[in-house]
């Protein structure tokens, strides 16, 4: 995994997330919400935005709230149903492999 | 290697990753996978390949496992701990995930095998030619997508398929939905030239009864509400075919959940994405919340089609002390149809 992977997938995760045109009507049918809104789908999509673009966030915060996701696609579905269409579960999951790749890529680097 | 995922990935995720890529199954169990159908007599070469995946024969541990790590949970022992203490063990040569299962499943009768007999059985008796790989069937590896590990998944899916050609496998009927979706949807995105055709068990019944006109009877009544598992409905579009069948048992009356909470849109009930592995609390919160709308539809029993989803409503069933059934729709539909109904 080259540092020009690494970037790719990161543009396709921020281009992703660009989808999303901030209606918040995934918030109210998103399980795992309870108050908080990052524990919600578009919280979610707004946390991997902040950390991608301003650095916002450790990567262990950052993944603690992507794996609070069950992945159970109610919010992509009701996005596409309201024509804005971002694949939010499909980004998160991809965020997860991101990191994932980030984190085998410097081990690479130190050995 | 897992200190690598250290803060990136839960503990949960890493020891998953691990018993797939090593032993073949999410859970890392040393068992036969096959011993369920030890009765059966499945030929290995048939027109169907019947896929039975690692979720129906190994939950009766999961429920174990997951015991362990909420009471862990409860006690401030994070799960690194559990796993920390269970290798230990595996060093020595005790498998505790094999013992903490045995322990919870004995005297209990375990829900979940009986499923797959159930399965094998209404699919002999609607007339299709069904065969099951036994040991060579591989795991899937659809926790370990959902997880982040898409490169060691890309790996095992290549290595799947070339099994499945090895095998002369070309039709497959799955009965997780989890495994269906990844071997329907996902596979087709990384492996070249994948030509497997998959179906999940309900569509292939549903086609079956749709083509033949005898009706399925039950010999006792019983009111249901049905639970539409998320990778069923939203990952296969699977809404409308388990809701054909209801409706064409006899003696099978279905009541419906709100209309924000059945078929497309229906609840999660906190199994899916491993989230009960790295966030327990969580989970049985989400299980609770679900069996809650679930009662109000009034319905004495709850039919579902997946096993993370019946081990969550019977999770959150046990926590509200509600007195509501859970069975499988496949279990169901082998009670309603009778040996040679359908021989043509």
């Amino acid at each position: 995994m080259n540092t020009n992977d690494l970037k790719q997938l990161e543009d396709e995760i921020i281009d992703g997330v660009r989808q999303c045109s901030h209606c918040k009507m995934c918030v109210t049918v998103c399980p795992t919400y309870e108050g908080w809104f990052t524990q919600s789908s578009m919280g979610r999509l707004a946390a991997i935005y902040a950390h991608f673009k301003y650095g916002l966030g450790t990567e262990e915060e950052l993944s603690n709230l992507l794996f609070q996701c069950t992945t159970c696609r109610r919010c992509q579905s009701l996005c596409r149903a309201m024509s804005a269409g971002a694949d939010i579960t499909d980004l998160i999951v991809k965020t997860r492999n991101y990191l994932v790749k980030r984190a085998e890529a410097r081990e690479v680097k130190k050995s | 290697m897992s200190k690598v995922f250290e803060g990136i990935v839960p503990t949960g995720h890493v020891y998953i990753r691990e018993s797939v890529l090593e032993k073949g199954n999410i859970f890392g169990v040393a068992e036969n996978k096959s011993a369920w159908a030890k009765n059966l007599n499945l030929p290995k070469k048939a027109e169907y390949t019947f896929f039975a995946g690692c979720g129906y024969q190994l939950m009766k541990y999961a429920g174990g496992m997951m015991g362990a790590v909420r009471t862990a949970e409860k006690m401030g022992v994070g799960m690194g701990k559990v796993i920390g203490i269970s290798k230990g063990f595996g060093k020595l040569g005790i498998d505790v995930t094999s013992i903490t299962g045995k322990i919870t499943s004995a005297g209990k009768e375990d829900p979940y095998t009986r499923v797959l007999t159930s399965a094998v059985s209404v699919l002999r008796k609607v007339g299709v030619d069904v065969g099951y790989l036994g040991e060579d069937e591989p795991c899937c590896g659809s926790p370990i997508y959902y997880a982040g590990f898409v490169d060691d998944y890309i790996e095992n899916a290549k290595r799947n398929y070339e099994l499945f050609k090895s095998l002369g496998v070309k039709k497959i009927i799955g009965i997780i939905p989890a495994c269906t979706a990844s071997l329907k949807n996902v596979y087709p995105k990384y492996v070249d030239g994948y030509d497997i055709e998959v179906k999940h068990f309900i569509e292939v019944v549903a086609e079956k009864l749709r083509e033949t006109n005898i009706k399925p009877k039950l010999k006792e009544k019983m009111t249901i509400t049905y639970h539409d598992p998320c990778q069923l409905s939203r990952y296969l579009n699977i809404t409308t075919e388990p809701r054909e069948v209801i409706s064409k048992i006899e003696g099978l009356e279905l009541i419906e959940p709100e209309p924000m909470q059945k078929g497309e849109w229906s609840t999660c009930c906190g199994g899916g994405g491993g989230i009960e592995v790295c966030a327990p609390a969580l989970s049985e919160r989400l299980a609770v919340r679900r069996v809650g709308e679930l009662l109000a539809t009034g319905a004495p029993v709850i039919a579902t089609s997946c096993p993370a989803c019946v081990m969550q409503l019977l999770k959150g069933i046990n926590k509200v002390k509600a007195d509501i059934k859970v069975v499988d729709l496949a279990e169901s539909l082998d009670e309603a149809l009778e040996e040679g109904q359908f021989a043509k």
